[in-house]
């Protein structure tokens, strides 16, 4: 009697291959195959208490934490090459309704001055292009910048907010000057363009981002605990978040259809 | 709300439909990376990227299937490109090969009660797969956690199917070497 060998064991084990039945009627008969395959099921059976680390209950609402920014960031890229696609399309339109329109009012008034369909054909395309810039207004463009804005400095609050003392805070200069520089030109056009509620909140956050730029990863236990305070007894990262919701819906509301709920 | 109910939402731009998502395949998602990268913080990443997939992929899943299915299959790609990133594809995953060798050699009796322990036994359970190559723990976490077909293994590695299945005689011969003492003094003293 040929007995079974390893890789045959293992076959059997997993209900692979053909011979399925001839090993099942070897192993009844043969005592020796029997107890190897024994000691190769408690192997394998081991095998499955492989410790996995513990990630509790909260941690799906960990993840999303983490995820939402990407998550944000691939809908602002999304949202970007529609309005550019729209845009671009808009303009493609005007441009062809121009020159047809030009073209017909030529042919039309024939043995008209040339001069008097000029004009008309000009006004169409006035009009035409007067419409494609909807998308694009100034203001819909602050939206989009200031989105982005506040993801990345909710990211960075967000950080200071549960970093603990004595570990180093994974944070460089450059990325806090960055979003300094940022804050205050968006600032700016927010109080130009008469967004009072956004120019009020980066005015908010800006001496927080200021103070994180000087101090970069080198931030001293006192510094950090000071900063803490200040994010929390402002409700910064709240008012971060709410601002945040309220720019995306107007961002969306402007590139989409009002009432549509985007991601 | 069912799975299926919550991925329409979330294609029709229903954020807290995909974070209903989230919470409820985050778990099982990361035990499918943890034992395919054999690293918890490669595990965790693992579980970003495998969501971040699905989201963008949110509109080629077909509703008829099984989201978590799904989301297993995103996980185990993922893994194996982290996996190939980090040039692991054919190294040992951590720990000392040799130490683990030893782990399953012959000890002393105090040492063999000693491993009743459960911990104990985890330990040298994760030492005994540490000693594994890449695509010998792949194949391996796939045939045996996952229940996956020898030729869809040999697919997802690239390699054919007889191929994939040595990969795993070799997997469980090297656990059987590491483990086979554990379980037989287990015996003796049970």
């Amino acid at each position: 009697m040929q007995h079974l060998n390893e890789e045959q064991l293992v076959l059997h084990h997993y209900h692979d291959g053909d011979g399925a039945a001839q090993a099942e009627q070897h192993l009844a008969a043969c005592a020796d195959c029997r107890a190897q395959y024994e000691t190769l099921r408690r192997v394998l059976t081991l095998v499955d208490s492989m410790p996995i680390p513990e990630r509790g209950a909260e941690y799906g609402e960990q993840v999303w934490t983490r995820l939402r920014w990407k998550l944000g960031s691939e809908r602002r890229r999304v949202r970007r090459w529609q309005a550019a696609f729209a845009a671009a399309a808009m303009l493609a339109i005007a441009f062809v309704s121009g020159i047809l329109w030009h073209q017909r009012t030529n042919s039309v008034g024939a043995g008209a001055p040339a001069s008097a369909s000029a004009p008309e054909g000009g006004r169409a395309h006035t009009a035409a292009i007067a419409a494609a810039p909807e998308t694009n207004k100034p203001t819909q463009i602050l939206f989009v910048v200031v989105s982005d804005h506040l993801d990345r400095s909710e990211r960075m609050l967000l950080e200071v907010a549960n970093a603990r003392a004595g570990r180093p805070l994974d944070m460089s200069e450059e990325r806090a000057e960055d979003l300094v520089a940022s804050n205050r030109i968006y600032r700016i056009s927010a109080q130009q363009r008469g967004e009072t509620r956004i120019a009020s909140l980066l005015s908010d956050i800006e001496p927080v981002l200021l103070e994180l730029a000087h101090a970069g990863s080198t931030l001293s236990p006192e510094k950090l605990a000071a900063l803490q305070k200040r994010i929390d007894s402002k409700g910064l990262l709240f008012k971060v978040r709410v601002m945040s919701a309220q720019v995306d819906d107007r961002e969306t509301a402007g590139a989409a259809p009002k009432g549509t709920n985007s991601l | 709300m069912t799975d299926a109910a919550a991925v329409s939402r979330a294609r029709a731009g229903d954020a807290d439909a995909f974070r209903t998502l989230v919470d409820r395949h985050s778990n099982a998602v990361f035990r499918v990376a943890y034992r395919m990268t054999g690293n918890e913080h490669d595990a965790d990443d693992v579980v970003q990227e495998t969501l971040l997939r699905a989201y963008r992929q949110l509109e080629r899943f077909e509703e008829r299937a099984n989201f978590g299915t799904w989301l297993h299959r995103i996980a185990i790609n993922c893994s194996l490109d982290l996996l190939r990133a980090r040039g692991r594809a054919d190294k040992h995953y951590g720990g000392d090969p040799e130490e683990a060798e030893l782990s399953g050699a012959a000890k002393s009796d105090a040492q063999q009660d000693r491993l009743l322990l459960s911990a104990e036994l985890q330990t040298h359970v994760k030492a005994a797969m540490e000693r594994l190559s890449g695509n010998e723990r792949t194949a391996f976490v796939l045939r045996h956690f996952e229940g996956m077909p020898v030729e869809e293994i040999g697919k997802t590695l690239g390699i054919q199917v007889n191929a994939a299945k040595h990969t795993i005689f070799r997997a469980v011969r090297k656990l059987r070497e590491s483990l086979e003492p554990l379980v037989r003094s287990k015996a003796c003293n049970t």
